[in-house]
């Protein structure tokens, strides 16, 4: 089959929907499918073969965040031309309602169209003033997937209709195979506890770990903190208190492998997001390489944790139940195994391997009896004009 | 004004009124199209369905009364699949008629018949011997009722967006859906066995 990807966000920096798009791509790659990417990268960014480039991007503030994304007739005549060239069974767009090249391409496309909605906190203020203009165009999405629960009910709410559910995938065998670090590993009355995100970012949740660290240290005095992420580490030891920042290790943003080794090591993972998680990827990569997982009682974590099954939780923001299950299962070195297990078998579901094959269920059930994609034809007339006078200004 | 400013004026609205109703007969068009196509892929992917359960069913991999179960929610299914086929001719509109009507009760039987056969006891021991014919027929059951809870929400997407456009006035007015029938959405049961989904 051949797959046309569109990633709205710049492969210049790392993310969510980026590594989403990439490890998706490569599955399909790697099963002999033709899968090409299209996204927007500064022109010295360093990109796999597969990834087409739209040139740079612009810093846009929407939906409450400043993100990078590119737009404009330029970038459109580009969406246009690699529509036309790549002669696509299918394409998949991600995000297609920001302001970037995702909802060109589904503005200039028709034919099989999926598209995935990742975020779970779409701002319905931007959605309805552009709803008019933009429902003829999601009109065209023959296949939605949404990640996670919270996704979908953004989907329903303010896109209306429906979409399937298939949450994001995880390499749970590149986790799954990591080593132990003897310098990340506990030992009996030294327990090490990881913790992953951005350090300056409240709903992450560093600070209510940080709250529950003292009663943990009343027990366990070589308790171990290793803080992973990127963010001012002097500034986040300064709000501790000074016990706690004595025990805490910052390590930074860390490469792939030493966060798989990192978690592979460690005595217990500690997620104690606050809110604003749609799914929780970083839970099954804990899963994966079989950390035993504590974490904040948020429906999306609780799906994942397949209703507490896979792992501890505790009432989101309460340091105190925080602090009563690290001393728990501390204390408990049979319960630790258990939840690695248990973890770890839940963590399969989650596999590439399991969601590759969802989505390309998707795939196959809209080209069902379907033509190729083709660029619209409503408006060749226009398109071509338009494509006509910016190729003579672009190369 | 002078006669000239008005005339321009008003070919100008009625362009602009064209395009307009062009534009909605284009958009009403594509949703059409595209119903069709999700109600053609959710027959197939039901046709499929059956024809693997009745693979399973005579696999000799079941015990004789699940398998007699699973036949006959079947061939139902594809009795009443072969039903609606007889009353279409090549090239018929899909849409005509709601030609999908009665079918719903065949295929919620198949899937319970499915739900009651397929156990976890009886799902293990199909994937852990391999040596059973049952084992690739069950992965065909499988796959077919993913493709067929997607193709059935895909359709239901596309009827509901369908539904929305023609209650619009100028489609009303104007007649823009021609003789096409409004499509509705389809309803029946079709839940994997929880041994199956996982």
């Amino acid at each position: 089959m051949r797959i046309g990807i569109v990633c709205p966000y710049s492969f210049d920096v790392p993310g969510g929907v980026q590594f989403h798009v990439r490890d998706l791509a490569e599955h399909f790659l790697g099963q002999g499918h033709h899968a090409c990417v299209l996204a927007p990268a500064d022109n010295d960014t360093p990109l796999p073969g597969y990834v087409e480039s739209v040139g740079r991007t612009m810093p846009v503030r929407y939906n409450g965040s400043v993100a990078r994304l590119n737009f404009g007739p330029v970038t459109a005549a580009r969406v246009g031309r690699w529509l036309e060239r790549g002669e696509f069974d299918v394409i998949h767009l991600h995000e297609p309602v920001t302001p970037s090249i995702s909802v060109l391409a589904l503005w200039a496309a028709e034919g099989p169209i999926v598209a995935t909605f990742h975020t779970s906190n779409l701002r319905s203020r931007a959605m309805q003033a552009a709803y008019p203009l933009l429902r003829p165009s999601l009109e065209k999405i023959a296949g939605r997937i949404a990640v996670s629960e919270d996704a979908r009910r953004t989907v329903t709410t303010h896109v209306g209709g429906d979409a399937v559910v298939i949450p994001n995938g995880v390499n749970v065998d590149r986790f799954a195979s990591a080593t132990p670090r003897p310098q990340w590993q506990g030992t009996d009355g030294a327990p090490t506890i990881a913790f992953l995100g951005r350090i300056d970012e409240p709903r992450k949740g560093l600070p209510v770990l940080a709250a529950a660290m003292p009663q943990v240290l009343s027990k366990y005095p070589s308790a171990r903190l290793l803080v992973v992420g990127p963010g001012d580490a002097e500034t986040a030891r300064e709000r501790m208190r000074p016990e706690v920042a004595a025990a805490s290790e910052f390590l930074g943003a860390v490469s792939d492998e030493d966060k798989a080794a990192l978690l592979a090591s460690v005595d217990l993972y500690v997620a104690p997001h606050t809110g604003g998680e749609s799914f929780g990827i970083v839970l099954v990569e804990a899963m994966s390489a079989g950390a035993p997982v504590v974490a904040s009682d948020l429906p999306a974590f609780l799906r994942v944790l397949d209703g507490g099954r896979a792992g501890a939780t505790f009432r989101s923001e309460d340091a105190e139940a925080l602090a009563a299950q690290i001393v728990r299962l501390a204390a408990d070195p049979v319960a630790r195994a258990a939840l690695s297990e248990a973890g770890r078998r839940r963590a399969r579901v989650f596999d590439w391997s399991v969601v590759a094959e969802e989505v390309m269920a998707v795939y196959e059930t809209v080209t069902h009896g379907a033509d190729r994609v083709r660029p619209d034809g409503a408006d060749t007339r226009w398109t071509r004009l338009l494509r006509g006078r910016v190729r003579g200004g672009d190369d | 004004m002078d006669a000239l400013t008005w005339w321009v004026a008003v070919i100008a609205a009625l362009m602009a009124a064209a395009w307009y109703l062009s534009y909605n007969a284009a958009r009403l068009d594509r949703l059409h199209a595209r119903v069709e196509g999700s109600l053609s892929a959710l027959d197939a992917q039901l046709v499929r369905r059956a024809e693997a359960t009745l693979e399973l069913a005579n696999s000799g991999s079941l015990d004789p009364a699940s398998a007699l179960i699973l036949a006959g929610a079947a061939s139902e299914s594809l009795e009443a699949h072969d039903e609606r086929a007889g009353y279409q001719r090549p090239g018929d509109d899909l849409l005509e008629g709601q030609l999908f009507s009665g079918r719903e009760v065949a295929e919620s039987d198949l899937t319970q018949a499915l739900q009651i056969a397929l156990t976890a006891p009886v799902v293990e021991q199909l994937h852990d011997d391999p040596g059973l014919a049952g084992g690739p027929a069950l992965a065909r059951v499988r796959a077919a009722a993913l493709r067929v809870q997607l193709a059935r929400r895909f359709h239901n997407d596309a009827v509901k967006d369908v539904q929305r456009v023609r209650r619009k006035a100028v489609v009303r007015w104007f007649r823009l859906a021609g003789h096409a029938e409004m499509p509705q959405t389809i309803e029946f049961d079709d839940e994997l066995p929880a041994a199956v989904g996982d």
